[in-house]
């Protein structure tokens, strides 16, 4: 199964203040797909993702995709198999972007 | 993303590290400026200021940056901090030599500006005879060091018909991108901008004709940054905000310092030798405008004013002197 790995090129950072929001939202259930938490800039090019987006970016340092989906389903109350779904498009986004790859 | 989303600090910061200039551009927003050069101390101070605050990246200007005999310096203290570091340049001095140093110094990209196609065009407009040959020979030597080049074409009365032949010189110059700049009526740009700028139709034409070489020609970028182009459903997908970037992703540092929200707005908004850039990017009554614009005029009826968000604001307050009254670019209900 392969690990992810974040590309060393990609300069990125966390948005404090959108990260406040989101959780704020979290707790209240609101929907804070569209806030952008965390900024990565890779080849000229600025990408935005949200929340849980960022939460898989940071846990992409060698583990499996399983990893990754056991890692967030501690924090993230959202059924198994929505949670694979989400983190298997994510990734797959990303590594098409060149923003990780498989090892 | 949500339509107000603001950066939490600057990605990029444009900065202006000297007002001293070999050209004699008619369209110059910096010409008239008098502000004093911070010296390689202080300067690096406030470089480290903008690291520690996560700026990503910092595009040196002016001014012509390599008048700076530090410049070299410069570069090497910012990207020694992780940032990325860029640079326009008019290209004139830079030689094999020059290029090399460039790169040993961390610059991981240069734009060249060129404005047309045309030699003599070009030199006319830059106000220096022998300018289109230096800048050309700039970027060839600049891709023999390995460095990433763009050329930057302020779009105007000189050249907006000839956008196949700026884009064919790129291509054949080996430039990784072009990009075509909108007419800013700042400093000299604002005295000449009756021969110089182009009418809201012809904006309209131009960008119409730019974005479809842009979908069509693969082996260049071209970038079209101007928010009023968001009528015409386009729109640079790089983008993370709707309207002007200036002041929610980006800020301008001017040669002693001082912060504006962009290089063609002279508002001070404070200076970084004094101020925390975090606490300026936060608080600033100024910025908080920018961010919160109000349409006015035929903003107030248009469908794509959640688009464009009013389109250029520096456009806006140096021909209107409100921030919040339509581009004067743009074409959209045009009478």
């Amino acid at each position: 199964m392969p690990k992810y790995f974040r590309n060393a090129e990609a300069m990125w950072r966390e948005e404090d203040l959108s990260k406040e929001e989101a959780m704020k939202g979290l707790e209240t259930g609101e929907d804070v797909s569209e806030i952008g938490t965390s900024i990565i800039l890779f080849q000229g090019k600025m990408h935005a993702i949200n929340i849980l987006g960022t939460e898989i970016w940071k846990l992409c340092e060698g583990r499996t995709s399983e990893d990754i989906v056991f890692e967030l389903s501690k924090y993230f109350e959202v059924e198994l198999p929505v949670l694979e779904a989400d983190v298997n498009a994510f990734l797959q986004n990303m590594k098409e972007l060149g923003l990780v790859y498989e090892e | 993303m949500k339509n107000n989303w603001v950066a939490s600090s600057p990605l990029t910061i444009n900065w202006a590290i000297t007002n001293k200039c070999n050209f004699g551009c008619r369209h110059c927003y910096s010409r008239t400026d008098t502000a004093e050069e911070l010296d390689l101390e202080a300067l690096c101070d406030l470089i480290k200021k903008a690291s520690d605050a996560k700026v990503f990246s910092i595009n040196f200007g002016g001014g012509e940056p390599l008048l700076r005999k530090d410049i070299y310096d410069i570069a090497k203290f910012a990207s020694g901090l992780g940032l990325i570091v860029s640079m326009n340049s008019n290209g004139f001095l830079i030689d094999k030599e020059t290029a090399l140093k460039l790169k040993s110094s961390g610059f991981s990209k240069v734009g060249i500006s060129i404005d047309s196609p045309f030699p003599d065009i070009h030199d006319e407009f830059r106000g220096m005879k022998g300018s289109h040959k230096r800048a050309v020979a700039a970027l060839a030597h600049l891709k023999e060091a390995g460095i990433e080049t763009s050329i930057s074409s302020v779009i105007c009365k000189i050249n907006f018909n000839d956008i196949d032949r700026l884009i064919e010189q790129a291509v054949s110059l080996g430039a990784g991108s072009i990009n075509f700049h909108n007419f800013k009526c700042s400093g000299l740009g604002f005295t000449n901008k009756d021969e110089l700028d182009l009418t809201p139709d012809e904006w309209k034409k131009f960008y119409i004709y730019a974005n479809e070489q842009k979908n069509m020609i693969k082996n260049i970028h071209i970038s079209l940054e101007d928010p009023i182009i968001a009528s015409l459903g386009q729109k640079d997908t790089s983008s993370l905000v709707k309207g002007s970037v200036c002041g929610k992703l980006s800020l301008n540092i001017k040669s002693n310092g001082d912060i504006t929200p962009c290089g063609f707005i002279p508002i001070v908004i404070g200076n970084l030798c004094n101020d925390e850039l975090l606490d300026i990017w936060n608080n600033s009554p100024v910025l908080n405008k920018m961010r919160n614009k109000v349409p006015k005029g035929k903003c107030m009826k248009c469908d794509h004013y959640s688009d464009c968000l009013g389109g250029c604001t520096a456009r806006a307050l140096a021909l209107t002197g409100d921030i919040n009254n339509p581009d004067p670019h743009c074409w959209e209900n045009e009478s």
